[in-house]
């Protein structure tokens, strides 16, 4: 192979046809600036208009281009081909997901988790609208680190835990849903909590840790299960303690 | 025209597929083992309560090579099971006692100062009259 070329094997699967997904390869020419996405949307123009993958924003910010890259859950927008090892970039299909076409996978399942932990300012009383809702610097800090998730679901092709318990909540929804109970503004973290404090919920976490090391933006989603685990556990013992205590 | 999804698939050897998922898999196996020596010391407690002979019978067999390599092997998951245990208090730390999360390699320090201090405190209340 030509330094000035590099092979991509990609996975596809047709679903008209149903089987199993294979492999095709592809040799594209390479330069040193060029990120998988930049190769697989040379394939799909030039090579095989057939391909089929999500895109959009190519800049780490849309989360639509997550994939299996070389077996690690990535954004194909931020990953550089020269990263990559020596020899073919593999280009899969996000695990744990099923599949609809080549890299392309169903995402309704996270879709619903994600509704069911409400992740959007719950409110007991809107009160008066044109009133300002004042944040500080220090209330944002303590939800912005979960509040960059993307929704991308690399976490989730990364859990163990998601692989062999697809009922499992997951990483992204969780920390979303920390993410509002940590907001002033809000006041739904009782339902919240309920719904997170189940043995679907964060429960079945046993923190492998892989879903922080594949994130994009460093949520840090399994830290905050962790602190999840912590609010709801303290939460069921003062309300057992406490009765009519505190929601937060 | 049918058109077929292909179901979710977790790869049968997934915790092969790098040093963090075979980490995890040993601190999970290491939580197994715990629950294997406590199995090994009631054992213990039970030879005891049956006699002398039958307690020297039981250390003897644990002074036996099989058992001793079984012990290493055994001690060395509990050892791994403890510190990634110790490592990842730091990283998920629910309680802050600084304004500033500590770096989780302090917090791992810490904990394992705490370990030693502590078993050190155990051996010498055991051995210490000797």
């Amino acid at each position: 192979m030509a330094d000035s070329e590099v092979v991509f094997r990609v996975s596809r699967y047709r679903p008209e046809s149903g089987g199993r997904p294979t492999f095709q390869e592809y040799r594209i020419p390479y330069r040193s600036d060029m990120v998988v996405l930049d190769g697989l949307n040379y394939i799909k123009d030039h090579l095989d208009p057939t391909l089929t993958f999500r895109w959009s924003c190519r800049m780490g910010i849309c989360g639509s281009c997550g994939a299996d890259v070389n077996g690690r859950p990535r954004l194909t927008c931020g990953t550089y081909i020269r990263d990559m090892r020596k020899g073919a970039v593999t280009v899969e299909p996000l695990s744990n997901f099923p599949i609809l076409k080549d890299l392309v996978v169903d995402f309704d399942d996270f879709l619903d988790k994600l509704a069911s932990v409400r992740p959007y300012i719950v409110r007991k009383d809107w009160g008066d609208l044109s009133k300002e809702y004042t944040q500080y610097p220090e209330d944002v800090d303590a939800y912005r680190q979960q509040s960059l998730c993307i929704n991308c679901m690399l976490c989730y092709a990364a859990c163990p835990v998601f692989g062999a318990s697809p009922e499992f909540v997951g990483p992204a929804a969780s920390a979303l849903a920390l993410r509002y109970i940590r907001d002033t503004r809000d006041d739904g973290a009782a339902e919240r909590l309920a719904r997170l404090n189940t043995k679907t919920g964060i429960w079945e976490c046993t923190f492998v840790g892989e879903c922080s090391v594949v994130c994009p933006k460093e949520v840090d989603p399994a830290a905050a299960i962790q602190t999840l685990k912590f609010l709801a556990t303290t939460r069921h013992m003062r309300r057992l303690l406490m009765p009519g205590s505190a929601s937060r | 025209m049918t058109v077929h999804e292909y179901p979710a698939r977790r790869r049968r050897v997934w915790w092969l597929r790098n040093r963090r998922y075979l980490a995890f898999q040993l601190r999970e196996a290491g939580g197994v083992v715990c629950a294997l020596y406590g199995l090994i010391l009631l054992n213990m407690l039970i030879q005891l309560r049956d006699g002398e002979s039958a307690y020297a019978a039981f250390l003897n067999l644990l002074r036996t090579p099989p058992m001793l390599y079984l012990n290493v092997v055994l001690f060395a998951l509990v050892l791994w099971h403890a510190l990634t245990w110790f490592m990842l208090i730091g990283k998920a730390q629910p309680i802050q006692f600084t304004r500033e999360p500590l770096p989780w390699k302090v917090v791992f320090g810490i904990n394992v100062l705490l370990w030693i201090g502590v078993s050190g405190a155990v051996v010498y209340l055991i051995f210490g009259g000797m």
